[in-house]
């Protein structure tokens, strides 16, 4: 009974610990989205401080690095330098887009006109798109490819490295 | 106004319909909608929350789903496609009522598991010769002639013999 006791014991702790190593190898930023593998949901949103939508069906057929940001979230005002210089070196044959939600559009203008820009921003005033997909909290990116399809998510502030890396999920299809 | 109204039907945010196609039920309004908008809030988990409900978060993330129930319901949307809706976009972390009936399953296997283990130690107990484990008993000195010297010592201590 008691070998029987031990050897159950040992099964079970070595479940638990390979489960364990499973997990710490992984990077928890890089979050297994349900629609990674599925086509983008569409939107057609009102760029900041403008009367002109940004449908995101106008940029197929090229890479896509769309990312949801706010101004009250410290993270993105980390990650905007990185969006900003990578935008300006990649595009036009990678098109980036920042989706604003939970924001006021002063507050938005102020941040960007500060920062600056090198990429549309639309204002997706009641998170609709956000929910679509399946964002929790901000910031929170996704890279699209060419043909409309969602490659990877990474959710929090991205270095330039993160960035690279992603970019070459979508930039290779 | 004119190009207000332009730019209001350009406008478009993704529809449930993308991913759940068109609703199989009656539209709902007035006290019924919010009625069920609170019930099929309570099964969705807020995303930036610890653990509430939809329905009883006050973030504007669960503020917005809550919203997003409630149009949906509004449009004739099911209960079960409004979930399926929401965990095409989130996965099946939002859902607070798990689908997979092995996670309600654990919880009484294991509790069944350590019965039958406890059943048959007791059982194995019931099972052995009382005197199986005892030592002959040396009356002289009152202890097992084979005790433990340790033990020997503490119960002399104890009993206020050698120090």
């Amino acid at each position: 009974m008691n070998r029987t006791v031990l050897l159950v014991g040992l099964i079970i702790a070595a479940v638990l610990v390979a489960v364990l190593f499973a997990g710490l190898g992984k990077n928890p930023a890089e979050i297994r989205s349900p629609l990674i593998g599925k086509t983008a949901p569409t939107f057609a949103l009102r760029e900041v401080g403008t009367s002109r939508t940004v449908d995101v069906t106008q940029f197929r057929g090229k890479p896509m690095v769309v990312n949801f940001w706010a101004t009250w979230c410290g993270p993105c005002w980390e990650e905007h330098p990185v969006l900003v210089a990578n935008a300006r070196m990649l595009q036009p044959q990678v098109q980036f887009l920042g989706v604003v939600f939970q924001d006021k559009e002063d507050k938005i203008l102020g941040f960007l006109n500060q920062r600056g820009s090198s990429y549309p921003t639309v204002v997706d005033d009641a998170g609709k798109t956000a929910i679509a997909y399946g964002v929790g909290g901000v910031p929170e990116t996704f890279f699209i490819d060419a043909n409309g399809v969602i490659q990877a998510k990474y959710s929090g502030p991205m270095s330039p490295d993160v960035l690279r890396e992603n970019l070459q999920k979508v930039m290779k299809q | 106004m004119i190009a207000v109204l332009l730019l209001l039907l350009q406008l478009r945010v993704p529809d449930a319909a993308q991913f759940v196609g068109p609703p199989k039920g009656a539209p709902l309004a007035g006290e019924a909608l919010e009625k069920r908008t609170n019930e099929v809030g309570r099964l969705l988990r807020c995303p930036v929350c610890q653990g509430m409900a939809v329905s009883d978060s006050p973030a504007e993330m669960a503020v917005n789903m809550k919203g997003q129930v409630r149009e949906l319901l509004a449009r004739g949307y099911t209960e079960e496609q409004i979930l399926q809706y929401f965990e095409k976009s989130y996965g099946e972390f939002v859902l607070l009522r798990p689908k997979s009936p092995v996670l309600w399953m654990l919880p009484v296997a294991a509790f069944l598991l350590g019965g039958i283990v406890v059943f048959l130690k007791l059982k194995k107990l019931e099972r052995a010769p009382p005197t199986a484990n005892r030592q002959p008993f040396d009356s002289a000195q009152g202890r097992p002639p084979t005790e433990d010297p340790y033990l020997s010592r503490v119960r002399d201590l104890v009993s206020g013999g050698k120090q």
